[in-house]
């Protein structure tokens, strides 16, 4: 581990572009461009290398640029590390960085350093000290702005459910002969556990979450020799999946990524679905299935020379017309068969993925099915910052810790440790949930005083 | 007026809690000290509950032996039954309760005081200060003798314009029995002081023989005590000194004949009393204005609050071995007199028994400890501190905290040396005061594990090695027992290295003894360490992820923390700095950019614009 005082961000917007830049600065620059790169760049000369993450596991072709302090912006080392631009590369190698010790970076941060290591003048350090300023009133304008809205109230709603587990932990310990209620450890890890649930969906529906980390999981239905796998490979545009005329070729899972307008899509290619399949295929069948549980979108793809199949429970009962596309593929063999009345609510679009047409019609639909999809949540969620989900992961794994801490029956004080981290981590987006917030809940809920 | 011959370094403005701590570590630490009380017959009274520690209290009272204070060996040489609390919590919010003989603890305690060189003990009653030019000088005695010095700690507890209250009866005193102070208020408003009123309560007391003990739970004391003091660093030569090497016998061995405690409820018909007459108490009846606390509730406040719960739960606490007076746990009240009797008669086992002492309510002045720098000196007035209830707080455990701190701060400014200030990562004391002079407090104070943001560091035994550094800085302890405790942490980190290095079967002895639920046979060499070095090591190699998350944010802080903020820094001409945010720093005068970040109201870009200010020197002073 690195020193804390490190800190790390994307330097870049975003967005997809041809280059992301990400910026590490402090103390312990030199020694993470070391871990990663195997030595510490010549200053200011570029270094080509390979980005590995903690485990070995290759992120990304970067380019290193090594600043040693005073002789840089913030008057610190600085790494800089150039990697493609797609935000999932560069989020991966700022989760990587975050691992091996670094602090995200307040807003305004790399500036402020700057300035109190001397690098600007006066004048300059005033200008700065107004631009602080005014991130941060405009951004507690933006955050007042959320609050008021839908994901304020669940993350306000949140936070008092939280308040009111702690608050019952405390009491615990704070107050162990008072004859509380003998509420019992098991609705401890329910609260808990229903509060992580609640975090966790928030999280789902991040734009860090979701579309940054983990994409938007779309999964290719269908029978086999539909033309699933090379419809993805003309998505994506490479030969990715294995693709041949033998029925059943797709047994287990392929996954790509890919960066459909601004959205990260994560196309999941699946086993053909048929009955009468052969074992390992039936193998392949199940895990469909299993996909399918968390599927965001369906993209289920008919063979236009074949009559429609008819597919398992689990699937169709989870599609609807607003994460499904009907894909007719084929369209340049044959004409259409009869759709049935069950898949006629789903939009439907004509493809071929020998000749790719149709293909930019079934782009269009998905980001359509992307952007629809988040109405239901309200255009509040999307606006949820990357710090306020990474917030939220950091709560979402402290009450994971605690709940297993609960369940295997460790010390109460650690419990409550993670439950306080939590808390904070919380507060961070509600703004500073204090103690005294916490004993007001405490002593309304419980009748203390010997 | 006559003033008296002496020219004190310190004075002690009351015998209490936090006057005792105040003045023991004053005259410890080299300061020629008076400590004045309106009747020496009541110096370390208990006036409430005659016990000792308890959740974070009890943690208190370490650190308070750990930094060469008294209340620990008196509350363990005294004490007639202990309880480890929390046992099964985990070692940070573990705490040693003790039950005292009330008197045998008053009397060791001011012997402790007439032994002390350096120290002068007088029977007067403060009527007011003495100031000059801003500073306080001394102070007028009811006697009609005045006394000078260059500092003054004042620890007058509730006695300032102290009024009780039984239902519609109202007597003038700060405690049953005894007088109160009218006219020092008058000192500090004329010094621009303000003041304002708290309220607290005590149960009644009640005579032993004519309760029915076979109605109720006993609560037996633990078998093996936890005691306060550090007995494996204060060494043979201090341990029980009065005890063992005075002519007279204040205590007794720890842990020997402890007696029990009783558990018994309140009843349906004890609802019924004390509901039907609620406009008879005192604090329903309007007739107190002060703020009560809300972790320890009237009766009446816990029927009107919980309507839901049936019956409350009351503890029978012995108050000594040489009385039959027991205190009643939970059922503090301000009811009239015959309601209390009837409520008394209403709980099972109580039903004939006969009240020594009825309960009462007491309001008094409070100087909002806003007022205070972290040292405890006054910010309207030089050289004058302020301890204990005085300040809003409660129990006998902040009283002395804060009275060790107030007393060791007054000697030192009365040679001209900065103050000792604790850190709110460095232990409880740290916390309650950096909450007091930074937030105040709007009900008596009392502390609790979850008021410190960093309690898993602050495990009661950890105390010296927590403050090592301050005790040695400030030459709190003998040298010898320095010595001692520079030598456990020695051992302990050695300890805590070996385990981490040596291996056993599937991996080091560390990784072992962090997996739960297994059991751990530990190496014989290590088994042979003393009881308190092993604890302390299983503790940091258990909780190791814990502790460096907490060290971290420590770390991450401590820009902040130890950030010093010139004494006449003008807020209001700070470029950037909103106003509302300028206002309120200009009211609370923080010391350290910590404290600022911890008023309410002050947010994070304020600090930054603050920080960029102090480094680039372009604030003005006034």
């Amino acid at each position: 581990m690195i020193d804390s005082d490190t800190i790390v961000a994307l330097a870049t917007p975003s967005f997809e572009s041809a280059i992301a830049l990400i910026r590490v600065s402090g103390p312990g620059a030199s020694v993470l461009a070391t871990d990663i790169l195997g030595n510490c760049p010549r200053p200011r000369q570029a270094h080509h290398g390979r980005y590995k993450d903690q485990d070995g596991t290759q992120i990304d072709d970067v380019l290193f640029c090594f600043f040693k302090g005073p002789h840089s912006y913030t008057g610190e080392d600085i790494l800089e590390i150039s990697c493609h631009g797609n935000p999932f590369i560069a989020q991966k190698i700022i989760d990587d960085l975050l691992s091996r010790g670094c602090e995200m970076a307040e807003p305004g941060e790399f500036t402020r350093r700057s300035f109190l290591n001397g690098k600007m003048d006066l004048s300059q350090a005033e200008a700065v000290m107004d631009l602080i300023r005014a991130r941060s009133d405009r951004a507690l304008e933006t955050a007042n702005r959320q609050l008021r809205g839908v994901l304020g109230k669940r993350i306000t709603l949140l936070a008092e459910r939280l308040l009111q587990v702690v608050a019952g932990i405390e009491a615990y310990i704070d107050f162990p002969e008072e004859g509380l209620p003998p509420e019992s450890q098991k609705k401890h890890i329910e609260n808990i556990a229903s509060v992580a649930k609640e975090t966790n969906k928030l999280l789902a529906t991040s734009h860090y979450g979701n579309i940054v980390r983990d994409g938007v999981r779309t999964i290719l239905i269908g029978e086999p020799n539909a033309g699933k796998s090379s419809l993805l490979n003309q998505l994506v545009g490479y030969d990715r999946a294995i693709v041949s005329p033998e029925p059943g070729t797709t047994r287990d899972f392929l996954e790509e990524r890919y960066m459909l307008g601004p959205h990260c899509i994560r196309f999941l290619d699946t086993a053909g679905l048929h009955s009468g399949a052969r074992s390992i295929e039936k193998l392949g069948i199940e895990k469909t299935v299993e996909q399918s549980a968390d599927a965001d979108i369906f993209l289920l793809v008919l063979d236009s020379t074949h009559p429609p199949p008819s597919l398992p429970d689990e699937i169709r009962d989870r599609m609807t017309s607003q994460n499904t596309l009907l894909v007719c593929n084929k369209s340049d063999l044959n004409e259409l068969k009869e759709i049935p009345e069950e898949y006629s609510p789903f939009t439907r679009i004509k493809t071929s993925a020998l000749d790719g047409s149709g293909l930019p019609e079934l782009q269009d639909a998905i980001i359509t099915l992307v952007e629809s999809g988040r109405t239901a949540i309200g255009e509040d969620l999307i606006a949820i910052s990357a710090r306020h989900a990474h917030a939220l992961s950091e709560v979402s794994q402290c009450l994971q810790s605690a709940q297993e801490r609960l369940e295997s029956e460790e010390p109460l004080e650690l419990v409550a440790s993670d439950l306080r981290s939590s808390l904070d981590n919380l507060g961070q987006i509600t703004g500073r949930i204090d103690n005294e917030q916490m004993l007001d809940t405490l002593f309304s809920s419980f009748c203390i005083g010997k | 007026m006559q003033t008296h011959s002496s020219q004190f370094d310190v004075i002690v403005c009351g015998a209490g809690h936090a006057g005792i701590e105040a003045a023991l570590a004053a005259a410890r630490t080299g300061a020629k000290t008076l400590i004045l009380s309106g009747n020496i017959d009541t110096i370390g009274q208990m006036s409430c509950n005659p016990a000792i520690g308890g959740i974070a209290k009890g943690n208190i009272v370490r650190e308070v032996d750990a930094l060469g204070g008294e209340m620990a060996v008196t509350a363990d040489v005294t004490g007639i039954q202990f309880r480890l609390l929390n046992a099964s919590k985990g070692p940070a919010v573990q705490a040693p309760r003790v039950q005292c003989d009330k008197k045998a603890y008053q009397f060791r305690m001011k012997h402790t005081l007439e032994l002390q060189p350096n120290l002068q003990i007088f029977q007067a009653t403060v009527t007011s200060l003495v100031f000059s030019k801003g500073k306080v000088v001394g102070c007028k005695t009811n006697l009609d003798l005045e006394f000078r010095a260059k500092t003054l700690v004042i620890t007058t507890g509730t006695f300032l314009k102290a009024l009780m209250h039984i239902g519609q009866n109202k007597n003038e005193g700060g405690r049953m029995g005894d007088h109160n102070a009218k006219t020092l208020s008058n000192s500090f408003i004329e010094a621009g002081i303000q003041l304002e009123r708290l309220k607290t309560g005590t149960p009644p007391r009640l005579l032993g023989r004519t309760i029915d003990f076979s109605k109720m739970q006993e609560q037996k004391g633990d078998e093996t005590p936890t005691l306060f003091g550090f007995y494996d660093t204060r060494g043979k030569e201090e341990l029980f000194h009065v005890e063992q090497f005075g002519e007279r016998k204040l205590g007794w061995k720890p842990g020997t004949d402890q007696v029990s405690c009783w558990i018994t409820y309140t009843s349906p018909e004890s609802k019924r009393i004390v509901t039907e007459n609620l406009e008879k108490s005192a604090m329903y009846s309007g007739q107190i204005s002060g703020t009560g606390p809300r972790y320890c509730p009237s009766i009446e406040d816990k029927y009107v609050r919980f309507k839901d719960k049936e019956r409350h739960t009351l503890y029978l606490e012995p108050e000594g071995r040489n009385t039959d007076e027991y205190y009643i746990n939970g059922l503090s009240t301000s009811l009239p007199f015959e309601v209390q009797n009837d409520l008394i008669h209403s709980i099972d086992g109580l039903e004939e028994a006969q009240i020594l002492r009825p309960a009462y309510a007491v309001e008094y002045d409070f100087a909002p400890p806003t007022q205070l720098f972290p040292s405890l000196e006054s910010r309207k007035v030089e050289n004058l501190y302020f301890a204990g209830q005085i300040n809003g707080t409660s129990g006998y455990e902040e009283a002395a905290g804060q009275g060790l701190i107030a007393g060791v701060n007054a000697a030192r400014r009365a040679r001209g040396e900065e103050p000792l200030i604790l850190k709110r990562h460095e232990g409880y004391i740290g916390v309650m005061i950096d909450d007091l002079v930074t937030k105040g407090t709007r009900e008596p104070y009392r502390m609790f594990t979850s008021r410190a943001e960093h309690r898993l560091l602050f495990n009661h035994s950890s105390a010296e090695l927590r403050l090592l550094h301050h005790i040695e800085a400030m030459n709190l302890v003998p040298p010898a027992r320095l010595d001692r405790i520079k030598d456990k942490l020695k051992q302990i980190e050695h300890w805590q290295l070996w385990l981490e290095k040596n291996t056993t079967a599937g991996g080091s002895w560390g990784d072992l003894i962090r997996r739960p639920h297994t059991e751990k046979e530990l190496p014989k060499e290590f088994e042979a360490v003393s009881e308190p070095i092993k604890k302390e090591v299983l503790l940091r190699i258990a909780y190791k992820g814990y502790l460096e998350r907490e060290k971290k944010q420590i770390k991450r802080l401590s820009e902040i923390e130890d950030t010093q903020l010139p004494k006449n820094i003008n807020y209001l001409e700070i470029k950037g700095l909103k106003k509302e945010s300028a206002t309120k720093l200009e009211e609370a005068r923080p010391v350290t950019l910590g404290q600022a970040s911890r008023i309410s109201g002050v947010n994070p870009s304020d600090i930054g614009i603050l920080l960029v200010s102090l480094k680039k020197k372009t604030f003005k002073t006034d």
